[in-house]
């Protein structure tokens, strides 16, 4: 036998105040407490109430897309690897295969600088500039 | 994913060069969400799900193989991407949009508790175990548990699906700890964890855990188990408290599947954090929360975070404590030096009264000094090649040095003492301990939440009061 419930239940979504993607003014420091460890210290990386770097952002003020290439003959494409689990022997892999099959291609394998879930630096771009053609980026998952 | 489409993103936009961004398929949905809303279509190529731990000649069938999504070649793809237009996607005008959960009603409608039982479990709002329902009159008596105003806002949150920030309120607050079973007199903590603005669940592949400390003189007045048996399932407090985290993870948007939760296999840690108190009257060193600042009056939650927890079974009768951990601990090479060290009363006193380590620092400085890795073993854990190796190649010591050192070499990896944290917890019928990966994650203040002063007399007698007294030590 089911009891009937005399009372209201209240839903544990509702009354949540919610906005935009983006964190609101005053949001990304650190939660209340004495005790938070400081920048840099500390184990893996707490889950805190903003949005991590990479996700909610708005995208850069360009919206174009780059001139694609003639032909990969005898051009310069950099394999960059994010860090990422498994990047490192896929671009290494992906060198191998150009080397067999597309000789006339320069590969330079490099690995992303700066943190391994977010575009945070542009050393690496600013030299592909100079140096390169183009760029096989990954693996992301 | 988040950098190879940011990084993507700038460099065909801002640095005019072509590239070939490749993912596993697996997170095809994530890469999708990527996009961003300009004109800009990042051109993904996928391989099969996964590239990480696969011989080079299973990586090679992936390169010639075909992309899933399209079921052409990857490496035909690679080469098209490079080498042929691509179509600008066609966007709207006006700002970008973020996509809103649909509004839902504050009181669901009356119906039998079976029915209402299946109704939360079935949207997602519980963690698969019978709660308590959270009906009008329980969340009002649960609001008599703190003298904050029910609106007032305790945390804010990012929704990833939804690319929405969140505010909760106390008295959302509220009809999570009604529905994981708390008592009133526990919600100050409840509330101090919420306020730590931190997810007991992680949006990661990876089975991250959580752990949840309670120090100060709210322990005894709520009957939180800091004795015998700690951490396990017997004690209300610790198991509600522990438990009320995760609920309010749940309901905060982390466990939608392949949306925020991505933990391949899980972590059952999650169903009550391994909510515990320290056994401050046992022990011998100051508690955790004066080691980060807080008076010893004052009633404090701390929680820590990380990936592996090993139990010792043995009492360290043929090799010293040190030893011992440092078996332990080379199973789980630190992530910046961070480890927890969560020991019976007895394994401290006897560091103390005859091994001479007068306080937790001092013991912490030995280990970091004492336990050694092989650098190779460092290095080629998974998580500190993807999240230190980055810091060696920008010269950031001792990671770059150790970086030059052969394979074989020992390394101190522990070289924060600091980053080390010893947790005093257990009954003392056996001198054991339980060590873990966990990084310090923060504290958070309770006494702010509570309906009274800290120790002052609740009117109507109830509050404060231990379960069954004399069940557990005191």
């Amino acid at each position: 036998m089911t009891i009937q419930l005399l009372d209201n239940v209240m839903s544990p979504e509702v009354g949540a105040q919610k906005g935009p993607a983006g964190p609101p003014p005053g949001m990304g420091a650190a939660p209340p407490g004495r005790g938070m460890p400081p920048p840099g210290q500390g184990g893996p990386p707490p889950s805190r109430g903003g949005p991590p770097q990479g996700f909610g952002a708005p995208p850069p003020p360009s919206s174009a897309m780059a001139k694609r290439l003639d032909t990969l003959d005898k051009k310069t494409v950099y394999l960059v690897d994010t860090g990422f689990g498994g990047s490192y022997q896929f671009m290494l892999q992906l060198q191998k295969w150009f080397k067999e099959n597309m000789p006339s291609v320069t590969t330079i394998r490099k690995r992303k600088p700066g943190n391994v879930f977010m575009d945070d630096n542009n050393e690496l771009w600013e030299e592909v500039k100079v140096k390169g053609n183009a760029v096989v980026l990954g693996v992301a998952g | 994913m988040a950098a190879v489409a940011a990084g993507s993103r700038k460099l065909e936009g801002t640095y005019s060069i072509p590239v070939a961004p490749v993912s596993t398929y697996q997170f095809k949905s994530v890469a999708d969400e990527n996009q961003g809303t300009t004109k800009q279509n990042i051109p993904f190529i996928y391989t099969p799900h996964p590239v990480i731990g696969l011989s080079p000649e299973a990586l090679d069938k992936y390169i010639v193989g075909n992309d899933p999504d399209t079921g052409k070649p990857v490496i035909d793809e690679i080469i098209d991407v490079l080498t042929k237009p691509i179509k600008e996607k066609k966007v709207a005008a006006g700002a970008p949009v973020a996509v809103k959960t649909a509004p839902t009603e504050l009181f669901l409608k009356p119906d039998t508790e079976d029915n209402l039982q299946r109704l939360f479990y079935e949207r997602g709002w519980t963690d698969g175990l019978p709660i308590i329902l959270p009906t009008e009159e329980r969340v009002k008596k649960m609001l008599a548990g703190t003298s904050a105003s029910p609106d007032e806002v305790v945390a804010e949150s990012f929704k990833f699906d939804t690319r929405e920030m969140v505010k909760y309120t106390v008295s959302n607050i509220a009809v999570i700890a009604v529905m994981a079973g708390a008592k009133p007199e526990y919600f100050p903590v409840i509330l101090a964890l919420a306020a730590t603005r931190q997810s007991s669940l992680m949006p990661s592949t990876t089975p991250f855990e959580a752990m949840v400390l309670v120090n100060g003189p709210i322990r005894n007045e709520i009957g939180m188990n800091c004795g015998i048996g700690a951490f396990s399932a017997v004690n209300m407090a610790n198991s509600v408290i522990g438990r009320a985290w995760t609920l309010m993870s749940i309901a905060h948007g982390f466990a939608k599947p392949r949306q925020t939760l991505w933990s391949s296999q899980g972590n059952n840690h999650t169903y009550n954090n391994m909510c515990c108190a320290e056994n401050e009257e046992r022990s011998v060193w100051e508690p955790f929360h004066v080691t980060k600042g807080f008076k010893a009056e004052e009633s404090v939650v701390s929680i820590f975070r990380g990936w592996t927890f090993v139990n010792s079974t043995g009492a360290a009768s043929n090799r010293s404590v040190t030893e011992e951990l440092n078996i332990e601990l080379s199973v789980m090479p630190p992530l910046n030096s961070s480890a927890t060290i969560i020991m019976d009363p007895l394994v401290a006193r006897n560091l103390k009264e005859n091994e001479g380590f007068k306080t937790k620092l001092d013991f912490c400085k030995h280990l970091s000094k004492n336990i050694k890795m092989k650098n190779g073993q460092f290095w080629k854990t998974d998580y500190i090649d993807m999240l230190v190796a980055s810091a060696a190649y920008n010269g950031v010591e001792p990671y770059a040095s150790w970086k030059k050192l052969p394979d074989d070499a020992l390394i101190a990896p522990y070289h924060i003492p600091e980053n080390i944290n010893i947790i005093v917890v257990g009954g003392e019928t056996s001198p054991l301990w339980k060590c873990a990966d966990y990084g310090y994650s923060g504290s958070a203040p309770v006494d702010k939440w509570r309906a009274h002063p800290a120790g002052a007399e609740c009117k109507d007698s109830e509050c404060g009061l231990p379960d069954a007294p004399g069940e557990y030590d005191k």
